[in-house]
């Protein structure tokens, strides 16, 4: 049943990586296994819950659902890309300070998933993200210190952006 | 030495307390934030093999072969386990009731879909996958039985034939003269409920790497679990081994609530390592083997209650019968379920007399396991309705009604019928901060409207207790041992000054390492940054048993404070001596040790401790030079279960009360919640930030229970929601934002004065939300009686009242 492995290289929050796996090992495995990127995790395994999330190419994908093959060559975020030497993103920032989670074991797909959001939409209506969010399942927090936290994300990522601009100009 | 735990933040001997009682940010979240927390799953041992678990695809079903040639001969194969393996090297687990446990194999023939036959250790996943493919089993269908009424019957197929029956345990209380009590009721009141199954559903499943030492005959568990302690000795009865072989090493959960199971799957792995020659195994339940095989279902409850009432509203009487569908056996101690309500029997009122008619059954189902609450959720969802159909026939508003029956404040601490001492509480003050939140007269005005137009808008004003700090002669009746469960931390500095608390639990949601280290840093005037929080396996940490039934909160306070003021006694002590001063005139002032009344002199902790380290010469004889101190505390006062199942269990009594309107589509049958307001009274908040995070989180869960979620079975026992599309969990479109209030009784009975809050709303959300729907149906002549009350199953209600008023 093990099938001809295949060679794939792709880059995985800034850092290139070969591999030679099974063409049914799913992104997940990989992202977890072999490159040892264990923050994404893993829920359902069937593409409901959203705690596999990463960025792919800056889109959100789930990682249980697609397999590693499929990512010959894309470019990566997972939760470890996150930070900046040690400095947390104010994203993750927002979730510790606005209570927004509990075991963590939702957070990483969370993360991503609003880092999306605020990339695309960055100053967001409740319904707006609502609606990013809509996919993501977590059992522990009730959702509303979720939202604080994306709310507060929101607003520390756009002070930055004026000030950035502002010094620029 | 008795110890004398502070009461009150003023008891510590700091003059500015800067943590305790605040809503600090967690020293958990760091680590999760960056995906650093050591899940079990993220763990790698050097030669470890993975487990994939073949299971029964049908509920009933004698085994008359099982060929594992072909799985053998697949590379990467290392062990192959079925239940000739079970039968040889381990025996059915601890069960409640006792002896209704299986092994954890099928041996003979299958009781349950999902139930593991045959498991495969190989070297990865994948490979594990392929080879339980391979094997072939053979299976002679028997009769099923899924309806626990049915189970009951003479000539029903039996789940476990040497038992001779299907009656788990069939057994009725009498609290107080109940006959009397509906004899000289005004009105009597009865109504059937049903809670269908569903459950805990963490995001994380179950996950445990097993290693047998062959040579020492012993067993090493890295495991995802609640309480290490509990399962260690649990697989130490499984696996015939001394308590002292089996070492368990609990790993950070993703979310656990009563409902993270895993002892099969952990017994199959264990049997996997063995036979692989002591090779570590790794099983990973995957998302299909939690909602079929694993610790996901809770309460499959046919209730029928009745209410004895007085014209002015008073209740004089509660009457019980339960029914509960356990599944094929007792290994998840699914029955405490059932028994734990007579912690609370009688909710938030005086109800003077009340009778328990219990029967368990066992049933081709998974077994039950526990779930946040642990039984009193579906209790009081039934209660309440009680309460609101007395209310409606009486005219009275169901928050008078409420108010009529609570237990008045000064009543305190109060024993309720069913045996439980209820410590503290204030119950109108909480329906009264309630109602003014809510603004109800305005809610009662909007609904008003609302029907006006013809929507149908409903309000329910629903109270509810959340017992806290379990015991467990809670459950004595279901054949659960003991009074006490001890929960104990040490805490150590260094000689440098910096400290560690060493517990013996690993990492959950509710943020109780940052409990500890608040409390810890105010005692001794240190910041976050000087303390660690050390988690430890079964074999190292003091004895402790970890979250659970809404404990660890007050536990843990009294653990760390005890380890404080132990360790404070000792320092000073040693400083007394090092002054050549009584102890007596010395003290422990915001972190350092000073002679009462003698300005200048004083030693800073550190140099106390560093002395205590390096010149134990100088120390009293008698005194243990380490700088740390240990403390077990457990719940005082606890009693045995008389014959009636009477006893003083939970420690603390937590109350709220929830005012919720929604509106149901007559059309869909869909729920809309249009507010929700909660105020709720668990004593000494120590961490607002995380109590209102435990508040918010098991509200969702309510909603779910109300509204979504429930584990479907056909009459073959064939499970139809074995994935998170038909298993519904809430999202945040179903989660309203919600007003919150607080009052304080603080409890007289435990540190500090905080109350068990950690399974919170989840006791009052669901009866507030089928009381909101039950009143926007009165106009239509439904009532709803089945959670979750889902889109269609109002819609057949609604239908039906419809039909019949046509037919009028
Ligand atoms: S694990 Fe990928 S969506 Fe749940
Ligand atoms: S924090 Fe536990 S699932 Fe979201």
């Amino acid at each position: 049943m093990t099938t001809q492995k295949k060679a794939i290289s792709l880059s995985v929050n800034g850092i290139s990586y070969e591999a030679s796996i099974e063409p049914r090992m799913t992104l997940a495995d990989l992202l977890r296994g072999e490159l040892v990127l264990t923050g994404t995790h893993v829920g359902c395994e069937h593409g409901v819950c959203g705690a596999c999330t990463v960025l792919l190419d800056g889109r959100a994908v789930r990682a249980c659902l697609m397999l590693a093959v499929q990512a010959d060559g894309a470019s990566l975020t997972t939760v470890e890309g996150l930070e900046t030497d040690g400095e947390l993103h104010p994203i993750q920032q927002a979730f510790i300070e606005e209570h927004g989670l509990q075991c963590g074991f939702c957070t990483p797909g969370f993360l991503l998933t609003v880092h999306e959001l605020l990339e695309n939409s960055p100053d967001p209506s409740d319904d707006e993200v609502r609606d990013a969010l809509g996919g993501q399942i977590c059992r522990c927090t009730g959702y509303q210190a979720i939202l604080r936290s994306v709310r507060l994300a929101a607003t520390r990522l756009r002070d930055a952006q004026a000030a950035a601009s502002s010094q620029g100009s | 030495m008795s110890v004398e735990i502070p009461k009150t933040l003023e008891d510590f001997p700091n003059s500015s307390p800067r943590f305790v009682g605040r809503g600090v940010d967690r020293v958990e979240d760091p680590h999760l934030v960056t995906g650093r927390t050591e899940f079990i799953d993220n763990v790698v041992l050097p030669g470890m093999l993975h487990a994939a678990i073949l299971r029964s695809p049908v509920a009933h079903a004698r085994i008359t072969g099982i060929d594992v040639s072909e799985a053998e001969k697949l590379p990467g194969v290392f062990a192959i386990v079925t239940g000739e393996d079970a039968k040889r090297w381990s025996f059915p687990p601890p069960t409640a009731p006792e002896e209704w446990g299986t092994h954890c194999m099928a041996t003979d023939k299958v009781r349950y879909v999902g139930e593991p036959v045959a498991a495969v250790a190989a070297v990865d996943r994948y490979v594990a996958e392929d080879a339980i493919e391979l094997i072939a089993v053979d299976y002679e269908p028997l009769e099923v039985v899924a309806d626990p009424a049915k189970a009951m019957e003479p000539g029903s197929p039996l789940v476990i034939e040497e038992k001779g029956t299907n009656v788990m345990l069939q057994r009725v209380f009498n609290w107080g003269e109940v006959d009397e009590a509906f004899r000289d009721a005004d009105r009597v009141f009865t109504e059937k409920f049903r809670w269908n199954r569903l459950g805990a559903n963490p995001l994380e499943t179950f996950g445990v790497i097993a290693q047998w030492d062959p040579v020492a005959g012993s067993l090493t568990l890295r495991a995802s679990v609640q309480s290490a302690t509990h399962f260690g000795l649990g697989r130490a009865a499984v696996f015939g081994l001394p308590s002292n072989k089996v070492r368990v090493i609990g790993h950070p959960h993703g979310g656990s609530f009563g409902g993270k199971g895993g002892t099969r799957g952990t017994d199959v792995t264990a049997l996997l390592t063995r036979k692989a020659g002591g090779r570590p195994v790794k099983w990973i339940e995957d998302r299909a083997e939690y909602l079929t095989g694993g610790g996901s279902q809770s309460w499959d409850r046919h209730y029928e209650v009745s209410l004895a009432v007085k014209d002015d509203g008073r209740v004089t009487g509660l009457d019980v019968k339960l029914l509960d569908d356990m599944g094929a056996t007792g290994e998840c101690f699914g029955a405490i379920n059932t028994v734990k309500p007579l912690a609370a029997f009688t909710g938030p009122y005086t109800i003077p007399v009340a009778r328990y008619d219990l029967t368990i059954v066992a049933t081709n189902k998974l077994p039950q396991s526990p779930y946040r609450g642990m039984g009193p959720p579906p209790h009081f969802c039934a209660l309440e309705q009680m309460m609101d159909i007395a209310a409606r026939d009486l005219e009275i508003d169901p928050a008078e009604m409420r108010r009529k029956n609570f237990i008045p404040k000064d009543a305190f601490p109060y024993t309720i019928a069913s045996g439980n001492e209820y410590d503290s509480g204030d119950y109108e003050a909480v329906l009264d901060g309630a109602l003014e939140l809510s603004d109800y007269p305005e809610l009662r005005e909007r609904q008003a409207r609302a029907r006006a137009e013809g929507r149908c808008v409903g309000i329910g004003v629903v109270s509810a207790i959340e017992p806290g700090v379990f015991d467990w002669n809670a459950y004595a009746i279901v054949g659960v041992q003991g009074i006490g469960v001890p929960e104990g931390a040490t805490v150590s500095i260094d000689i440098l000054g910096k400290i560690s608390i060493r517990v013996g639990f690993a990492l959950e949601g509710q943020g109780q390492y940052t409990l500890a280290t608040q409390l810890v840093a105010d005692y001794f005037n240190v910041g976050f940054e000087d303390i660690t929080v050390v988690p430890l396996d079964t074999f190292s940490a003091p004895p402790a048993f970890g979250p659970g039934g809404s404990r660890l909160g007050v536990a843990l306070t009294g653990a760390v404070l005890g380890a404080c003021e132990k360790l404070r006694a000792k320092l000073v002590r040693v400083a007394a001596g090092l002054f050549q001063m009584d102890p007596e005139q010395v003290d422990l002032v915001d972190g350092n040790l000073v002679a009462k009344g003698v300005p200048g002199v004083e030693m800073s902790m550190p140099q106390v401790v560093g002395t205590m380290l390096a010149r134990s010469d100088l120390l009293p004889p008698d005194i243990d030079p380490r700088p740390e101190a240990t403390y077990v505390w457990t719940a005082a006062g606890r009693t045995e279960a008389d014959e009636e199942g009477r006893a003083k269990s939970y420690l603390t009594a937590a109350q709220a009360v929830h005012v919720v309107m929604v509106e149901v589509d007559p059309e869909t049958g869909l729920v809309e919640i249009l507010e929700y307001c909660v105020v709720d009274d668990c004593g000494t908040r120590l961490n607002p930030a995380t109590v209102e995070g435990q508040t918010e989180g098991s509200i969702a869960q309510g909603i779910g229970a109300a509204l979504l979620e429930e584990y479907v079975y056909d009459d073959q026992g064939q499970i139809l929601t074995s994935s998170y599309m038909d298993y519904l969990l809430p999202t945040i479109n179903e989660v309203p934002a919600t007003k919150k209030g607080i009052v304080v009784t603080p409890s007289p009975f435990t540190p500090l004065g905080a109350k068990g809050c950690g399974e919170g709303a989840m006791h009052t959300t669901p009866a507030a939300i089928l009381s909101a729907i039950n009143d926007a149906l009165v106009p239509l002549g439904a009532r709803a009686t089945e959670v979750p009350a889902s889109p269609n199953r109002l819609w057949n209600l609604i239908r039906g009242a419809k039909e019949r008023t046509a037919g009028e």
